[in-house]
């Protein structure tokens, strides 16, 4: 007999609190992952990526503004195991989301699957309700560099058949609610884990926490005039916002300056000041070398992804930049304490997200690989893709994960989307 | 009786012995005669009281995050234009109080220059000229010091801020050195004597006997060379206030933006406004090979909002019509974004853009292709900048210095004046 929370339990309880708890929360179980597809999306980079509903449904968004989403087979095709994960088939897109006029920062999408959220450069935030009726159709496409590859070397007319090949066909559908607020570009967004609040933060630090039913502003605030609001999350509640601050370079003496805080999103008021916690010795305004160098070896080049844990008691951010090993501090929400450092990427981290258990951390990289570690002790337990070797090489610009924790993509700024079965 | 001085009265003999001969080595190599060939041009130049000031953009601004935009262009990149007050121009959205003040700007948006890298850039566009095994070229700094600078000032002819260049007086020699304020402007601790006043001056009287002594069985300059730096440093004693800014800061802070950047352009008004014909104020950070449009994002905006300042208080004291404003930075950068999100060195096409002194507001000269690769029309080599910018100040930019017997133009050979942007 065990004794959970100072009651005695027989395994078989056991069990049958764990299939409850299963039944609420899906695991994440991770057992030789596999790329199952590898969508092209060329033309700009593509920033963003998010599922809606289960892990056959994703949209992913790019640098020009453009978001597109692929409704993926069922059953995905046979892939070699063995094989380089470059052959790991494409698949086109069904539908292409208008409205947005410069670069997409992040894609969110409501849990059940049927909203999804963009943030953009074109200081907005779009709605799409992603089963609405087209308002249109147009060819694209996507593959023009895959094409020239593929005519490389080819005789005139093949190489013509190649590169004017039809395009695909889209379905072109248009957002159904803009929130405005933001006079700079859009470049964090968070949702809540009920779906029912959302935050977005501009590079100007003016943070907006919206009611996503009625589209209506809960609260807004500003951080430091001259720092961006690099990234947000709201806790899984609602009721509390993490907002991280950055300064990029201003000049060469002018400190980095940055700030992590909670936030109370109900009336935008300071709940806990996490860097004050972590160096309380060190002031943001000092101008010395040694104060700017603490400051850079913890925050490197901005703590510009951002997590909250599904228990909402942990939080976890990642460091950003063009540095040597971008890694993923997580906190104590309650304390501001630094509980642990996890993951390592080289050059930088882009994104981060836990795992709907929690007991697991998933951050990509300008390494190009999407690392999961172990939040209970750092242990990475698996890297997906692979460094594609020498110093910058392209980056994993954001990830997402499945609702059903099964599956996991990463926007690749080479033009592509990387979708990975976590269990082959 | 104590008959010694105690050891730190005494100017170090080492100091001193390294200080001569580097002096003399600087003087042996050059031809001293025949620059003074040029002094009754510099005496005519100097009655115009002309300035500059070099606002420097160290690492190369990229010219599609401020006046050469792309829009709707694979180079384009992230930013989207704004409306200046000038009709059909148009600058980059980070650059809002430039645009209300284009009216003032000159833009050469077809500069086509020949280095592609920091150091020979820097070189580049300090000197207009290439760097060369035997010759060491002055700063444009060094050349507006010598044509505009008055003798005997108690401040020096050529100050910078945050200094970048690489070549300081060259063959003008070391009296045309650059003075070098530290990037938050404050002096170099050497600047100020930590003796008493007396004690100081009979440091003075030592080493004039020592230096009189050195001078009298010698014909070469070095000595008066010598004497005339310390001279120089002790006149500067007189001046510190110039460089204590902190009061007229509160007032000008938002004028000038609350930045490091804004504080160096606040000085460099106020060194003008007391005679000073250079100032360089550098701005650093913008070698953006990586994440460039944030950085930009970062730079820009406290740059332009110093600049503006910078021509409004001018303006405003009626010295902007004397006082000619160089934005350059010593390369472009790419049209094609990389794989880091980053622009790389580019020089066959780029912008710089003048403004003030003899300057015509509200213009923009030459075009790049719709990519930016290359330039379309009216190209401007670095020779042709720098004469335009010595004609703009009144100094012949084919004046020539003689190192030997070799005549060297201030201007390199076959430059030519942008006439277009002069008035």
């Amino acid at each position: 007999m065990a004794e959970v929370n100072g009651v005695r339990q027989s395994r078989r309880l056991r069990l049958a609190v764990k299939r409850v708890i299963h039944s609420r929360i899906e695991i994440m179980e991770i057992n030789k992952p596999i790329q199952h597809w590898r969508l092209l999306f060329e033309g700009e980079w593509p920033t963003s990526v998010a599922f809606l509903g289960n892990g056959r449904r994703i949209a992913a968004g790019n640098r020009a503004g453009q978001i597109y989403f692929w409704d993926l087979p069922e059953t995905p095709p046979e892939v070699d195991k063995d094989a380089k994960d470059e052959t790991a088939p494409d698949f086109a897109p069904a539908r292409r989301l208008d409205g947005h006029t410069n670069g997409i920062s992040h894609l969110l999408s409501t849990t059940d699957g049927k909203m999804l959220i963009s943030s953009s450069l074109d200081h907005t935030v779009r709605l799409w309700d992603v089963s609405a009726a087209p308002n249109g159709n147009a060819e694209v496409v996507f593959d023009a560099k895959d094409r020239k590859r593929k005519a490389r070397g080819k005789s005139k007319e093949e190489k013509e058949e190649i590169l004017s090949t039809p395009g695909t066909s889209v379905e072109t559908v248009k957002a159904s609610h803009i929130l405005e607020g933001h006079r700079d570009w859009v470049g964090s967004l968070g949702i809540s884990r009920d779906g029912k609040r959302l935050i977005s933060g501009d590079v100007g630090s003016l943070v907006i926490a919206w009611d996503l039913e009625s589209r209506k502003k809960v609260s807004r605030w500003s951080g430091h005039p001259w720092n961006w609001a690099v990234a947000t999350a709201l806790s899984p509640d609602g009721q509390t916002a993490l907002v991280s601050e950055y300064r990029y370079k201003r000049d060469d003496f002018d400190i980095p300056a940055a700030a992590l805080k909670l936030w109370n999103v109900a009336d935008g008021t300071e709940k806990l000041d996490i860097l004050k916690v972590h160096l309380p010795k060190l002031d943001a305004k000092s101008s010395s070398y040694g104060t700017a160098q603490v400051w850079r070896k913890f925050i490197k080049g901005g703590l510009i992804a951002a997590d909250f844990s599904p228990d909402g008691k942990l939080i976890a951010v990642g460091q950003g930049g063009e540095t040597d090993t971008g890694k993923v501090h997580l906190f104590d929400v309650e304390s501001g304490k630094l509980v642990r450092t996890v993951s390592g990427h080289r050059y930088g981290v882009c994104d981060v997200k836990f795992s709907a258990d929690g007991q697991y951390v998933l951050s990509s990289g300008r390494d190009t690989m999407v690392r999961i570690c172990q939040v209970s002790d750092g242990k990475e337990v698996a890297a997906l893709g692979k460094q594609r070797g020498g110093q910058f090489k392209d980056w994993l610009h954001a990830l997402a994960i499945s609702p059903d924790e099964k599956t996991v993509a990463a926007a690749d700024i080479a033009g592509i989307v990387h979708v990975w079965q976590l269990q082959s | 009786m104590h008959t010694f001085c105690p050891r730190h009265e005494h100017l170090s003999r080492r100091t001193l012995l390294k200080g001569t001969v580097a002096t003399a080595a600087g003087g042996s190599l050059m031809n001293w005669g025949s620059l003074f060939n040029s002094q009754a041009i510099a005496d005519e130049v100097k009655k115009g009281q002309k300035r500059c000031i070099l606002l420097w953009m160290n690492g190369g601004a990229s010219q599609f995050e401020t006046f050469d935009m792309k829009i709707g262009r694979p180079t384009g990149g992230l930013f989207r234009e704004i409306s200046t007050n000038v009709p059909g121009s148009r600058v980059c959205e980070l650059m809002p109080k430039i645009a209300q003040n284009m009216d003032k700007l000159a833009v050469i948006r077809s500069m086509h220059t020949s280095q592609i890298d920091h150091p020979s850039g820097i070189h580049l566009m300090h000197t207009g000229y290439s760097t060369a095994a035997n010759i060491r070229f002055p700063e444009i700094g060094a050349v507006v010091a010598k044509y505009l600078g008055r003798e005997g000032s108690d401040l020096p002819n050529f100050i910078k801020i945050f200094s970048h260049g690489n070549t300081g007086g060259g063959f003008l020699g070391p009296k045309y050195q650059p003075f070098s304020l530290s990037p938050d402007g404050r002096l170099p601790t050497f600047s100020t004597s930590n003796l008493k006043p007396e004690l100081e001056s009979r440091r003075n009287e030592l080493r004039n006997f020592v230096e009189d002594l050195y001078a009298r069985d010698r014909k070469v300059e070095t000595a008066r060379m010598h004497r005339e730096a310390y001279e120089a440093a002790r006149r500067l004693q007189k001046v510190h206030a110039v460089f204590k800014i902190d009061e007229e800061w509160d007032k000008y802070r938002e004028l000038y933006g609350d930045t490091a950047f804004g504080r160096r352009c606040l000085m460099a008004r106020r060194l003008v406004e007391r005679g000073v014909p250079f100032v360089e104020v550098g701005q650093s950070s913008y070698d953006s090979h990586a994440d460039n449009f944030v950085w930009h994002r970062g730079l820009v905006p406290p740059m332009e909002h110093a600049w503006v300042g910078l021509i409004t208080d001018l303006e405003q004291r009626g010295l902007l019509q004397d006082t000619l404003i160089v934005w350059m930075g010593e390369i472009g950068r790419t049209p094609r974004v990389n794989n880091r999100s980053g622009r790389d060195h580019y020089v066959r096409s780029w912008s710089t853009a003048l403004a003030g002194c003899g300057v015509k507001g509200g213009l923009v000269y030459g075009e790049s292709d719709e990519d930016g690769v290359d330039v379309k029309n009216n190209p401007v080599t670095e020779g042709d900048f720098f004469a335009t910018i010595y004609q703009a100040l009144g100094i012949d930019p084919e004046t020539e210095h003689f190192t030997g017997v070799r005549p060297i133009p201030i201007a390199p050979f076959g430059s030519s004046v942008v006439k277009g942007v002069l008035l």
